[in-house]
């Protein structure tokens, strides 16, 4: 039983301990449940200091500001991080970006900022500019999306991210064919962001030298020995995943332990010889590091999700999962990365195709977590395609990833790994055997791509079916060699 | 109701802000899940995991003894002595001796928050005897497919068809062997479509109160509330007019909010708990037990001369719709030829049942896949005989006066006008891409009237409000203002448009078969020309004069003719000012089943990339051409035009339900239903035609639906001209085209 205080905030000075058992928690309008933990939280929404006492930490944000707060312009329109209508901006030390409420949990908000659709407008009433554009552009038909829009548009307007579509991947919208709300975003661009919004959406910030609390650790150490205590626990850093157990499966966590408050677990150190990510890195740090290293791997990421799937989950939340169809692991193997594992003071490092050992099986005992991930310095050679039905949010059939470097018209290495097409994401290491040491030429490649055979059994489901993901990979390889060789141009009819 | 031949119009036409606009943008508008009530409870549905099972037991002591849950109502606590459309209605909204598909509802629960409801409903001890199922409609109508349920058919099915086959339809005339032996080229395919899902983001939600006395109140995001309070009242046993409903704003609907699905329940869980209730649905509830759209299993064979003529077409469609009888086979096999002048034509159509939600309507339901099919071969006889496929169909395009496919001669229609614009415009002569292909098509959507109620009233200061009963959707509040305001002469910022509750006015049909803009437009017009006349009458008594010597024009009685006197002309306001003192208050209303709807017709020509190494179609550009009559706010026509295309778009490329072999539904979530996202569309361009229709006012034909007919064919015409291969089956999925592209078949 851990006897530490939960809260991580400063303000909170609260003496009494903040942990307690219970056999069934009441709180807010609309919950029971059986829980350990209840946590105290503060933070700003809509311009107002929050404090919360004794609450689900678990709980959902979305079902928070409409049942406890009447925020009803945030809607729900799938409570799985999939159509947008939930979206709120999110400030904290990281700046400020749109979120899923629907995917964040009352855990997530202690320290933070957020600002909901009701909060856009300024405080005499005037609309926010995307506002005022949505409406002047005829942006809604039915208008329930809309507030999701407006709230990412605010979110791209204060960051002058010009690429919309990009931006609005994570927003469904099935009235308007999204013509007339690219209008407005464009019409608004030139407008300036109303001032009560940057007040707003300051964090509070909490005291970093006070002791914080097991559900919220504040550093690595605690952590460790937290997590190594209490092996039990569901480390959760941007929930996109466990969110999901909580708010479809209606599972109890029984002992949540948030990571965005550990300290430099987002950390990025770059080296002569390495680049190495804290676990608690986002998928959008990510992609903005490796636009400067490796851009095909930020072009890949940027079909990761959406802006606010990429904001909130993290490259150690991704990569520990283990699922077959992640996105960053097939690259992170082909770059050659290393996990960096810790278990109390114990740590190893491990390369990550290691990790996987089977599917819904990896090398990680009880209690050890993925501290960081390490990429070696490298020419870039990278390729990553991402095959999917859709070009934004959606998930992956085939993501092949290509590393091969060539010297003086030879093979010199070759790491080639793919996700989706086994139970685990995998190295392609026959067909790498067939690679190196050959030229480099059209001909090593067709005589290469039979060992697919040899390295993959893929299979069918409702995504597509295992010859089509045997033919893709191999097709993948051929594009590779073909973008390398200048002529990116699509072959008709492949036929090796 | 005559066409004015009015071309001066002031309002109309023009685009300004939609009076919800701000609401919409800020959050302040309130959807079915936004409403609360004191001491309201939480309701959730337990649903069946089976795609067909016999009801053995229901046990709901767990859930009743889990502390805060209030109530359980099974099919027991629903009416139980209803026959045809409302027992078909009432077996699909709760469950009786059988589960029918996957998501099928069982029981009801409310409790004292959504939590112990989703708890609750998980305690519910179900006992079930599962029976053999079918999902697919071929497999369906085969030998030895399991019965859904005995009985089912109608009169128009023939002997010998499987009992799945509930209803039956053949229809034609000419000598069709003549026809196709006149032609110089026979094409005849097979074409299968998946069923799809409207996708309106907001799920199904309602707000019920219900008493024992049966009075009752419903707050629901529904497309029309009447006939919501007409099922409700048959399900649960009630007289029509002492349930009270109010439509919230809505969240999109295309047809799927025509029906109910959870208010009979919430309706029910209320009367028992003696509570108010608040029932939504999840999204995977939304598409597992909604009611997405008929697919299709069809054979179309056209002959054509080389001159471009068409000499004969034959069609059968087979169209499941879920578990019980009413795909759209009627609409599909009627509209399937209806762009064509055919004097040899043969329609035969199957309505099957089988293991999945009973289907509901969804943007001009029925049409788009035998456009799909008819289109298609189409364009394969212009391949073939080497003819542009606008010229091919100018030669064959009906006009005002042509005997149609399915029977009456068309009024004046502009689907020739469209064609031209088509040829016309840069997007059809514009270069290709490599692997890139163009295709076009054209569709069609009759429209509709319906029973429709307006009510109008002019305010102490000379503003007007309008009641009207069909929700809007896509803003026909501001097209009813707009009509308003032209026809009264004020200013548009004027007229106060309200979607009004069940208590407020006659019957209305739900915004649905694009009927709004026309008929509750038309009565718009009706009820303020009636207050006019009462104007009128006001400032003629005032004047002393015949109420026929007062003219109003610019919003004001103006005096007229040669004996009417020299007065100064009397505003709206200033007559408003009076009212009370000279006759009290003055209202315009009109009741109608208007019968002058008249049809749209549209052509699309669109661009496809197909990447040949993976098999993924990206649109590059797409243009849409649709008649409109006369648009009133041509942004909210042209949203209509996009929207359609934008869900034909996910039709043809992405979306589909997908059955496991198991029966249950495996994509019941956004992440694998796909709808198109911004990256996934161009921006979709528009062009307005306007063929008045004569039989609205200002010539006003619905839009919305036709929209969605042209897409599936033109972009499956697209990617066959990509890739060389004819694309027969929808969704055109990556693998299904990778396949194509192989030479492997398209299945």
């Amino acid at each position: 039983m851990i006897k530490s205080r939960l809260s991580c905030l400063p303000e909170n000075n609260n003496p009494a301990p903040l942990l307690r058992r219970i056999e069934a928690a009441h709180f807010g309008t609309d919950r029971v449940r059986r829980r350990d933990f209840l946590m105290d939280i503060s933070f700003r929404l809509n311009g107002e200091l929050v404090s919360l006492t004794d609450v689900d930490p678990t709980r959902s944000v979305l079902d928070f500001l409409r049942e406890d707060k009447g925020l009803t312009g945030t809607k729900e329109g799938c409570n799985e991080g999939d159509c947008g209508a939930c979206s709120a901006l999110v400030g904290d030390a990281g700046g400020v970006r749109a979120q899923n409420t629907c995917l964040m949990m009352l855990g997530h908000l202690d320290g933070r900022a957020l600002v909901t659709v009701e909060g856009l407008a300024a405080p005499d009433g005037t609309p926010h500019p995307v506002q005022q554009a949505l409406v002047d552009h005829h942006g809604s038909q039915c208008g329930f999306c809309t507030p999701g829009f407006a709230v990412t548009l605010a979110a791209g307007h204060l960051s002058s991210d010009h690429d919309i579509k990009t931006l609005l991947g994570g927003n469904l919208c099935r009235c308007t064919g999204y013509a007339p709300i690219l209008r407005a975003a464009e019409a608004a661009a030139t407008e300036t962001s109303p001032p009560h919004l940057k007040d707003a959406l300051e964090a509070p910030r909490p005291d970093a030298s006070k002791e914080a609390g097991p559900a919220c650790p504040g550093a690595v150490d605690a952590l460790a020995t937290l997590y190594a205590d209490h092996p039990e626990a569901t480390l959760i850093g941007g929930a996109t995943e466990v969110a999901l157990d909580v708010n479809k499966a209606l599972k109890d966590l029984p002992f949540p332990i948030f990571l965005g408050q550990v300290r430099e677990f987002d950390k990025i150190e770059i080296t002569e010889d390495k680049i190495t990510f804290g676990a608690g890195a986002s998928i959008e740090t990510l992609r903005r590091i490796m636009a400067g290293h490796h851009p095909g791997f930020a072009e890949m990421l940027t079909r990761f999700g959406s802006a606010q799937v990429r904001a909130a989950g993290t490259i150690g939340g991704n990569v520990a999962n283990g699922s077959p169809i992640a996105e960053t692991p097939p690259p992170l193997i082909a770059l050659g990365a290393e996990l960096h594992l810790r278990h109390r003071d114990a740590r190893r490092n491990l390369p990550l195709e290691q990790y996987y050992v089977a599917y819904g099986q990896q090398d990680r005992r009880d209690g050890e977590f993925i501290e960081a991930v390490s990429i070696p310095r490298q020419k870039d050679r990278l390729r990553s395609y991402k095959i999917a039905r859709r070009f934004d949010q959606d998930i992956c059939t085939v993501l092949g990833a290509f590393n091969i470097h060539v010297n003086v018209g030879k093979v010199l290495s070759a790491r080639i790994a793919f996700g989706g097409m086994a139970g685990v994401v995998k190295r392609a290491e026959a067909v790498e055997r067939a690679l190196i040491g050959r030229p480099w030429t059209r001909e090593t490649v067709a005589a290469a791509l039979d060992a697919f055979e040899t390295d993959f059994a893929p299979i069918s489901d409702l995504r597509a079916g295992a010859d089509y993901r045997r033919e893709v990979a191999r097709n993948l390889l051929l594009r590779y060699w073909h973008e390398d060789q200048g002529t990116p141009v699509a072959v008709m009819g492949v036929t090796p | 109701m005559a066409l004015d031949n009015k071309t001066d119009f002031k309002y109309i036409g023009t685009r300004p802000e939609r009076p919800d606009g701000l609401d919409k943008v800020t959050g302040k508008a309130r959807y079915g899940a936004d409403a609360y009530a004191p001491g309201m409870l939480h309701g959730a549905v337990v649903r069946s995991p089976h795609a067909h099972a016999r009801i053995v037991r229901i046990d709901a002591s767990k859930a009743l003894a889990l502390d805060g849950v209030k109530a359980v109502v099974t099919r027991a606590d629903f009416a139980q002595d209803l026959e045809g459309e409302d027992w078909n209605l009432l077996e699909n909204t709760i469950a009786g001796e059988k589960v029918l598909y996957d998501g099928h509802a069982v029981a009801g629960v409310a409790a004292t928050s959504a939590l112990i409801a989703k708890d609750a409903a998980k305690l519910v001890d179900v006992e079930y005897e599962v029976l053999p199922h079918v999902t697919d409609v071929d497999a369906a109508m085969a030998e030895g497919a399991p019965v859904l349920r005995d009985g089912a058919a109608d009169h128009s099915v023939p002997d010998g068809l499987h009992p799945n086959v509930v209803r039956y339809t053949e229809f034609g005339r000419g000598d069709v062997e003549a026809g196709f032996a006149a032609a110089d080229l026979v094409i005849e395919r097979s074409f299968k479509t998946e069923a799809v899902h409207q996708g309106y983001i907001e799920p199904h939600a309602c707000l019920a109160q219900l008493g024992t006395d049966g009075k009752g109140e419903l707050w629901c995001c529904t497309q029309g509330h009447w006939f919501v309070r007409r099922m409700c009242a048959a399900l649960l046993g009630l007289e029509a007019t002492q349930l009270r409903v109010t439509a919230s704003e809505i969240g999109g609907g295309f047809g799927g909010k025509t029906t109910v699905f959870i208010d009979p329940i919430a309706l029910a869980l209320s009367r028992k708990s003696g509570k108010p209730v608040k029932l939504v649905m999840s999204r995977s509830e939304v598409l597992k037990a909604s009611g997405p759209t008929a697919s299709a299993s069809m054979d179309v064979k056209m002959g054509m001369t080389k001159d471009g003529k068409l000499t004969a077409a034959t069609g059968t469609f087979r169209m499941q719709g879920g578990a019980f009888p009413g795909a759209p086979m009627d609409m599909t096999t009627m509209l399937a030829f209806s762009c064509y002048e055919l004097d040899n034509v043969h329609h035969e159509g199957f309505d099957v049942m089988t293991n999945r939600p009973k289907q509901a309507a969804y943007r001009a339901p029925g049409a788009p896949m035998g456009a799909f099919a008819v289109e298609s071969v189409f364009d394969e006889l212009c391949e073939g005989l080497g003819l542009d496929p606008i010229d091919a169909r100018l030669k064959n395009a009906v006009k005002e006066g042509t005997r149609s496919s399915f029977g009456p001669k068309y009024k004046a229609v502009g689907l020739i006008e469209t064609l031209e614009a088509a040829k016309a415009h840069p997007h059809y002569s514009a270069p290709l891409a490599e692997n890139t292909g163009r295709g076009i098509a054209s569709g069609y959507w009759m429209n509709w009237g319906g029973e429709t109620s307006v009510s109008l009233a002019i305010g102490e200061d000379g503003t007007v409000q309008v009641g009207v009963g069909t929700p809007d959707i896509g803003g026909s509040r501001a097209s009813m203002a707009l009509m308003a305001a032209e026809t009264i002469g004020i200013p548009y910022e004027n007229v106060r448009v309200n979607v009004v509750d069940t208590a407020a006015l006659g019957v209305n049909e739900p915004t649905h078969g694009s009927r709004a803009t026309y008929a509750s437009g038309l009565a718009t017009i009706e009820a303020a020309r009636e207050a006019i006349g009462k104007l009128c009458q006001r400032a003629a008594d005032k004047w002393g004069i015949d109420v026929d010597a007062v003219e109003w024009k610019d919003g004001a009685a103006h005096p007229s003719g040669p004996n009417a006197g020299d007065f100064e002309p009397l505003s709206i306001a200033e007559i408003a000012g009076e009212m009370g003192s000279t006759g009290g208050p003055i209202t315009g209303h009109h009741d109608a089943s208007p019968t002058g709807f008249g049809g749209s017709f549209g052509t699309h020509i669109v661009d496809v990339h197909v990447d040949p190494e993976t098999g993924r179609s990206t649109v590059t550009r797409y243009t849409v051409i649709q008649d409109a009559g006369k648009a009133i706010h041509p942004d909210y026509v042209e949203g209509q035009f996009q929207g359609g295309a934008a869900q034909g778009i996910g039709w043809a490329l992405n979306e589909e339900y997908i059955y496991g072999e198991d029966g249950r539904l495996q994509n019941d979530v956004f992440l694998d239903y796909r709808i198109p996202v911004a990256s996934d569309l161009p921006m979709i361009d528009t062009v307005i035609v306007e063929v008045p229709n004569p039989g609205h006012p200002y010539g006003v034909r619905g839009v919305g639906e036709t929209g969605i007919t042209p897409p599936l064919p033109a972009i499956a015409c697209a990617v066959s001209h990509a890739t060389g291969h004819r694309m027969t089956r929808l969704p055109m999925s990556p693998p299904r085209v990778l396949r194509a592209i192989q030479g492997k078949g398209v299945s």
